[in-house]
């Protein structure tokens, strides 16, 4: 089984996934806020983008850059099988961990 | 009707630090989203907040590239207040004993190490130098705020005596902290030239 994934990390692979040949750091951004329905600073973003590249997850290539971005290129991501294997690690490992249990939970008097 | 600011700047000074601390193949592609983001969303929805907003995200790559040499200065700062405080040791005036030896020669090496480090990322001397002003504030303020845990921790007589004697509280909290920030600029110059002399040399074979 490779590395656990964090949830962040799933986030962004997932982003990563869904947005195909548009991966790049600001759609990525705006994907995972979207999902995640909550603000997310953009160095997050880079970051987990950058240590996700080192475990070889994911690659990446340039592409060109555009006037609001002042001409400066735009790093498009992809995911690679491992990441692909990842990703479907961290959603078996869930689903184990959730499987008997109904979803929401309700809080009982054995759980108080 | 479009929202986005197209000709919105953000501040040239915050702009500059980060495009300075970014690694070359990383320059472009982080200060263009963070710049496409300020223009499309950051500035029609906050105004005259949106530099503040930047400056905000600044200063999170700041840390992102630095913290590692900040926590081992504070690390290295605190390790010898500790050391002094709970095991002293009987110092000589004019001689070098050999913890002091230990840490001075460790936070030469760690100012050094990491502006070579920027430097060879960055291919940019100016990137290692502020790496190691960075780290020399940041190092300095943790070793400042750790000291004030230590000595909330431990604060009986014989412990403020120890410190007392190898060179004063204020001597930890703030003169060794201000102290850090020459000493950083100037091992951290010595560094950033060794790593962009390796950034040169190692060019044509990348």
């Amino acid at each position: 089984m490779a590395d656990v994934l964090g949830s962040f990390e799933q986030a962004v692979l997932i982003a990563v996934m869904r947005l195909q040949g548009e991966a790049y750091g600001r759609a990525i951004l705006k994907e995972v806020q979207s999902r995640l329905d909550r603000d997310v600073a953009p160095g997050a973003v880079h970051a987990t983008l950058n240590r996700l590249e080192r475990k070889k997850l994911l690659a990446s290539r340039l592409g060109a850059g555009t006037p609001v971005r002042a001409g400066r290129a735009r790093r498009y991501y992809r995911l690679l099988p491992a990441g692909v294997r990842a990703l479907n690690d961290a959603r078996q490992a869930a689903d184990n961990i959730w499987r008997g249990l109904t979803w929401p939970l309700v809080k009982t008097r054995s759980l108080a | 009707m479009t929202l986005d600011c197209p000709a919105a700047l953000p501040p040239r000074w915050a702009e500059w630090l980060l495009r300075t601390l970014l690694s070359a193949e990383d320059r472009d592609c982080i200060s263009g989203d963070l710049l496409e983001e300020y223009r499309q969303a950051i500035v029609p929805a906050l105004g005259r907040g949106a530099d503040a907003w930047y400056i905000r995200q600044v200063a999170r790559y700041v840390m992102w590239k630095t913290w590692i040499w900040a926590a081992l200065v504070g690390g290295i700062l605190i390790t010898r207040y500790l050391f002094d405080t709970l095991a002293p040791v009987h110092y000589t005036p004019g001689v070098v004993a050999p913890r002091s030896a230990v840490m001075s020669y460790a936070l030469i090496a760690t100012f050094a190490l990491g502006a070579a480090w920027r430097t060879w990322r960055s291919g940019d001397l100016r990137g290692g130098v502020l790496t190691a002003f960075v780290t020399a504030a940041l190092g300095g303020a943790l070793a400042a705020a750790g000291t004030i845990v230590c000595l909330a921790i431990w604060h009986d007589p014989a412990t403020l005596q120890a410190a007392q004697d190898s060179g004063g509280l204020d001597e930890a909290l703030w003169a060794v902290p201000l102290l850090l920030i020459p000493i950083g600029l100037i091992t951290g110059t010595a560094g950033a030239i060794a790593g962009r002399a390796a950034h040169a040399i190692a060019a044509p074979l990348r």
